[in-house]
């Protein structure tokens, strides 16, 4: 091939085609990937060695930052560690509240991400949309919790305050507004949307042996017929009380992965009827005593749950002091957003890049954390 | 949902929406409003809080700091400064609300601002929010978000009718997992220390306590106080009164853990882990005057530095009040000899039986000493002198508490009646009332004060006690005459209505009602209304200043005359922890006097 | 379908683990010497154990080891399993685990970062995260995160007050 022909391009780390401050180098020939490398770094703060630094409740305000998209997944993770290795009971309402909170960020995240994957390919009302009805979500987590966006209201023990009657009646009403209205727009606009389908057929394939492979999981494996999901392998918070169904595809490609999201998401609605239906009457807190001074025993544990691209998991060690010793931080984005661009983008064409970065959920922060 | 069918005119129903209402809010024209529970800007009651700096503790970011504030009277429980907010810094966690001492911490549902100076974002939250304007409350604290923990671990202590026939100490103790789970509740915020009156590392030693490191709590008491056994079980517990957590809770039982902390480290170990094992030795010599806290305290510190001591007591053995005047079911003989044995250990030498003034001159002393320290205390017991008091059934109580210490029989009737308000009519009345179980099978022992049940100087938790154990209180009533029968034996204790104790310049002044007339009988008559002192010891050789009643001294303890320096209760009253404070000012006084930097 | 308690029994079986620890439900230990860690790790992966979530290290300065932890998952067993093993901190040298899941070299070079371990059979160990990194690697437990930040940045003055540490 004509040297000519051979550009090299810096994609990001200030991009819209990429999700966040975040770069790949690339070599096209003609307009196609040869070789792709992550850049990463460009948002490193140090969440881990900060942990270490502080008390356990700190770090609740913490966690939350470490991924924009998932912060309620890491207030979970964090206070599942400190639980595991404190071995805590938490009370059966906040278990409750805890999947209603993981279940209404699912639904937050992937309508913001489905904006996102329309955005890629030029959908723009559909990006608006999708912030828009996310607005309306974090109108009821503002309710909930106090705060919009990063609501450190999971905390070891339990949640931070409990849920009112009247804000659960709030959340059935907003479910069935999403279920009768919002999703069928939505349906009509981007899934029936022939221009959107044919751009995601197809593209960005990822094979069940490839992605179990490389350790990835949530839509990338469940897009090709798996339904592995760690809310049923290995059920947490309440969701050995609840029944739902894990949405699959077939043919583990972008559009398989975007209508897992889309499914994901009734699915969701589904869980948070049930258990709205069924919560339980009692404490939200189990009683650890005073804030400053959590302890607990030596010891470590590898938790891990389903956030909406899949495993999240955090690996905390106690020394027995008041602060971590250490938490390291494994996104589920991580191996795709280091190892998958280097050994699956190659190949892509330019215009499909945000596609395939989109699609595949890679959210830099919480790998370069 | 539908099936994914494919048609270029479904994304038409995009359209629909020209003719909808938008759904965007039209700030300003339209407020959008938080929510309830929203984590808006902070809002301070500067009057309710008490700059614990607890707030500054838990920031994650660093973005609280406390400043002082001019404006903001510094009093006792409290410090005159303020926390301030970076809000470059703030996350908006609103962990400071959550774990707020007083609750004064807020925040508002405002959450808009903005200005082009960086350096207005710094504020001192105040009753306005940064923006000055009055908004609606927004995120509280609740019973699961509040970080602090509130309740106290209940000590556990003999039943009253266990207790009642013995002298077996009552407050049992903590054990390991309650300590540690009681001393965990602190939150380390030294305001204890600055009320303290020895301002002891109180923080330090809970922490130590904590932290399962009893040698670390062990040292950071020696620190100031070296009568912890006694202080442990007997002090008055100021700092208890001032813990930040009292505001919202129940403060931390302080004392109970200095209790803990002693008496789990062998006294065999105290050497070792205080660093006393060698002490270099200067050739000075210092005399004390009086075996009480006060004298212990200056002895220990002042051998800890190297000085040769010499201890002058007029009764048997060391101790004073603490031994003398305290009971043993509140302060056990074994606790008070863990400490006096210590300090004896670090080669102070006791003369017992020698009071000064009698058997030795304060003169002598002056001469074969460097410095002397003068705590010979209060020891003799005030009268109501109304009529009937010169009776042989009416006691002193200090005198009956001293034998009842001595192991001497003491007597006692069937009906008793005390006259007092303060501890030590709670201690008299208390024992009188073990031995009246012991010999006549029952209690039957009344208290008379003059002060009304809210202003009874003896602690609360003794009034409870007393009461308990079978003790009648009639307080409000003042003493007018003891009735006397003709074959000299007591017949009641008349009094009348006492209208107030004290005048509009809180002097003591009692006012009285006649036309209220209460009849006690009663055929012993205790009078427990105060002590004084008798310093003719000094006066008869040596001019020195008093203030009031009391001999006048510095901050180092020192009086008008340079070399003799008085602490105690002489000096300042009134409690243990005083007397242990004027010793150990007096011991850094003498050290600096004895090197020349102090006149 | 092995349980967790099966699972201790293979290893057992075929290693010579120093611990093993049901940690709880669905969750195992097991630390092995380090000689017989990678193979362990290829063992467990042709054992339905295909799943690596990640490679944790962790410092102990005082013991003056690593330890590095590989977390994998069977999807068969749904038994999350921990594997650890220490090592020297200095040189800190270990064996990389990229012949059996190409995606560890990322997780090394992470680790490389941040603690400076070096894994033989990684060659490509450059910098991921960081940017020509002049100190000692940052998670060590002796790298000093406020003298850093003190030495490189400078802390702006408010009101006219100087920022005291």
């Amino acid at each position: 091939m004509d040297k000519n022909t051979q550009t090299e391009i810096f994609f990001g780390p200030n991009h819209p085609g990429v999700p966040g401050n975040y770069g790949i180098n690339y070599e096209f020939e003609g307009d196609t990937v040869t070789s792709a490398r992550a850049n990463a770094g460009h948002l490193h703060r140090g969440f881990e060695k900060l942990m270490e630094e502080r008390i356990w409740i700190k770090n609740t305000a913490l966690v939350p930052r470490i991924c924009v998209e998932e912060p309620d997944i890491n207030e979970m993770v964090y206070a599942m560690g400190f639980e595991a290795i404190g071995e805590i009971e938490v009370p059966r309402r906040a278990d409750y509240i805890r999947s209603i909170i993981l279940e209404l960020a699912r639904i937050q995240g992937h309508i913001f991400s489905i904006g996102g994957n329309a955005a890629g390919i030029g959908q723009y009302t559909v990006m608006h949309w999708g912030t828009l009805t996310r607005d309306y979500l974090l109108d009821i987590f503002e309710e909930i919790t106090g705060a919009r966006v990063y609501h450190i209201y999971i905390r070891p023990g339990g949640v931070r305050q409990d849920i009112e009657d009247e804000t659960l009646d709030k959340i059935l009403d907003l479910m069935d507004e999403l279920e009768n209205e919002r999703f069928p727009d939505l349906q009509k606009a981007l899934f029936e949307n022939p221009n959107a389908q044919k751009r995601w057929q197809g593209k960005a394939v990822i094979t069940k042996e490839e992605a179990i492979e490389m350790g990835a999981t949530g839509p990338v494996l469940r897009a090709n017929g798996v339904p592995h999901d760690l809310r049923k392998m290995m059920p947490y918070a309440a969701y050995d009380d609840v029944e739902f169904e894990v949405p699959t595809g077939e043919n583990g490609d972008a559009w398989d992965r975007i209508k897992i999201a889309r499914d994901d998401m009734l699915q969701s609605i589904k869980i948070i009827r049930q258990l709205i239906n069924k919560i339980p009457d009692g404490p939200v807190q189990a009683d650890l005593g005073n804030g400053l001074k959590y302890k607990i025993p030596k010891g470590d544990a590898y938790v891990k749950i389903e956030s909406k691209r899949g495993e999240y998991g955090y690996y905390m060690v106690s020394d027995g002091s008041l602060k971590p010793y250490r938490v390291h931080v494994r996104g589920a984005s991580t191996p795709l957003g280091l190892y998958g661009v280097r050994e699956f983008l190659p190949g892509t064409r330019i215009a499909d890049v945000p596609v395939w970065a989109k699609s595949l959920g890679i959210c830099p922060p919480e790998f370069d954390r | 949902m539908a099936n994914d069918k494919k048609s270029i005119f479904s994304p038409v129903t995009a359209f629909k929406n020209l003719v909808k209402k938008p759904e965007t809010v039209r700030y300003p024209a339209e407020s959008n409003d938080a929510a309830k529970r929203y984590r808006g800007f902070h809002i301070n009651d500067l009057e309710e809080c008490i700059g614990c700096s607890t707030c500054q503790e838990v920031c994650v970011n660093d973005a609280i700091s406390m400043v002082e504030m001019l404006d903001v009277p510094a009093e006792e429980g409290q410090r005159n400064e303020r926390p301030q907010i970076d809000y470059g810094r703030c996350c908006w966690c609103g962990l400071c609300v959550d774990v707020c001492t007083t609750g004064s911490l807020e925040m508002s549902r405002d959450y808009s601002y903005i200005d082009l100076d960086p350096d207005t974002f710094i504020v001192t939250p105040a009753e306005n929010d940064i923006n000055q304007v009055e908004h609606p409350l927004g995120y509280l604290r609740d019973q699961s978000s509040d970080l602090l923990d509130l309740k106290r671990i209940e000590m556990e202590m003999l039943e009253p009718e266990e207790r009642i026939d013995s002298f077996i100490e009552i407050v049992e103790g903590f054990s390991k997992e309650q300590a540690e789970k009681e001393a965990s509740r602190c939150v380390e915020c030294e305001i204890c220390t600055e009320t303290c009156p020895a301002n002891m590392n109180i923080p330090q030693y809970i922490r130590g306590i904590f932290d399962d490191d009893l040698e670390e709590s062990l040292q950071q008491i020696y620190e100031d106080n070296p009568l912890p056994e006694v202080c442990g079980r007997v002090c008055t517990h100021k700092c208890e009164g001032v813990c930040a957590l009292s505001h919202r809770g129940e403060a931390i039982s302080i004392r109970w853990l200095k209790r803990y902390a002693v008496d789990n480290v062998d006294s065999a170990e105290y050497k070792q882990v205080l660093g006393t094992e060698k002490i270099e030795q200067n050739n000075k010599k210092v005399a004390v005057v009086g075996a009480g806290p006060a004298g212990l305290s200056a002895a220990h510190y002042l051998s800890v530095m190297g000085y040769q001591i010499t201890v002058y007591e007029s009764k048997e053995k060391a101790g004073g009040m603490m031994r003398y005047g305290i009971p043993e079911y509140r302060l056990p003989y074994d606790a008070l000899d863990k400490d006096i044995d210590y300090i004896e250990s670090l080669g102070v030498n006791f003369v017992f039986n020698t009071r000064v003034g009698e058997d030795i001159e304060l003169k002598e002393l002056h001469e074969n000493y460097d410095a002397v320290f003068a705590a010979t205390g209060l020891h003799n017991g005030r009268s109501t002198r109304v009529p009937g008091t010169e009776n042989n059934n009416v006691y002193q109580a200090v005198n009956l508490l001293a034998d009842i210490a001595r192991g001497k029989e003491v007597p006692v009737t069937k009906r008793l009646v005390v006259i007092g308000g303060g501890n030590v009519a709670m201690d008299i009345a208390r024992s009188m009332a073990r031995i009246q179980k012991d010999k006549y099978g029952e209690v039957d022992i009344t208290v008379t004060s003059l002060e009304t049940e809210d202003i009874m100087p003896a602690d609360q938790e003794e009034i409870d006690e007393a009461r308990e154990e079978g003790i009648v209180f009639k307080p409000g009533r003042g003493p007018k005459e003891i009735e006397i029968n003709e074959d000299g034996s007591l017949a009641h204790l008349c009094t009348n209505c006492c209208v107030s104790v004290f005048d509009e310049d809180m002097n003591f002044n009692p006012t009285y009602d006649n036309s209220d007339i209460e009849n006690y009988e009663c055929d012993m008559v205790i009078e427990a209304i105060g002590q004084g002192g008798d310093n003719s010891y000094i006066d008869d050789q040596f001019e020195i200043e008093y203030a009031g009643p009391r001999i006048k001294i510095n901050d180092y303890s020192q009086t008008s005359v340079n070399w003799l320096f008085a602490g105690g209760d002489i000096a300042r009253g009134p409690d243990v922890i005083n007397a242990i404070k004027t010793g150990h000012d007096a011991a850094v006084g003498i050290d600096k006097y004895l090197n020349d930097s102090l006149k | 379908m092995r349980n967790e308690k099966d699972l201790l029994q293979l290893m057992n079986a075929h290693f010579e683990p120093l611990k093993l620890e049901i940690k709880r439900k669905q969750n195992v230990s097991v630390e092995f010497k380090k000689e017989e860690l990678i193979q362990a790790l290829s063992f467990l992966k042709s054992h339905s154990y295909r799943h690596l979530s990640t490679i944790s290290c962790v410092d102990w300065p005082e013991e003056g080891e690593f330890e590095l932890v590989y977390h994998l998952f069977s999807y068969d067993d749904l038994i999350n399993i921990s594997l650890k093993t220490r090592i020297k901190r200095d040189p800190g040298i270990f064996q990389t685990a990229k012949e059996i899941w190409p995606v560890a070299e990322f997780y090394e070079r992470d680790i490389h970062d941040f603690f400076g371990v070096k894994f033989k059979g990684n060659d490509n160990l450059e910098e991921l995260i960081l940017e020509n990194w002049q100190e000692i690697p940052p998670m060590r437990k002796d790298f000093d995160t406020r003298k850093f930040v003190n030495d490189k940045y400078e802390w702006r003055d408010y009101n006219g007050q100087k920022h005291t540490d």
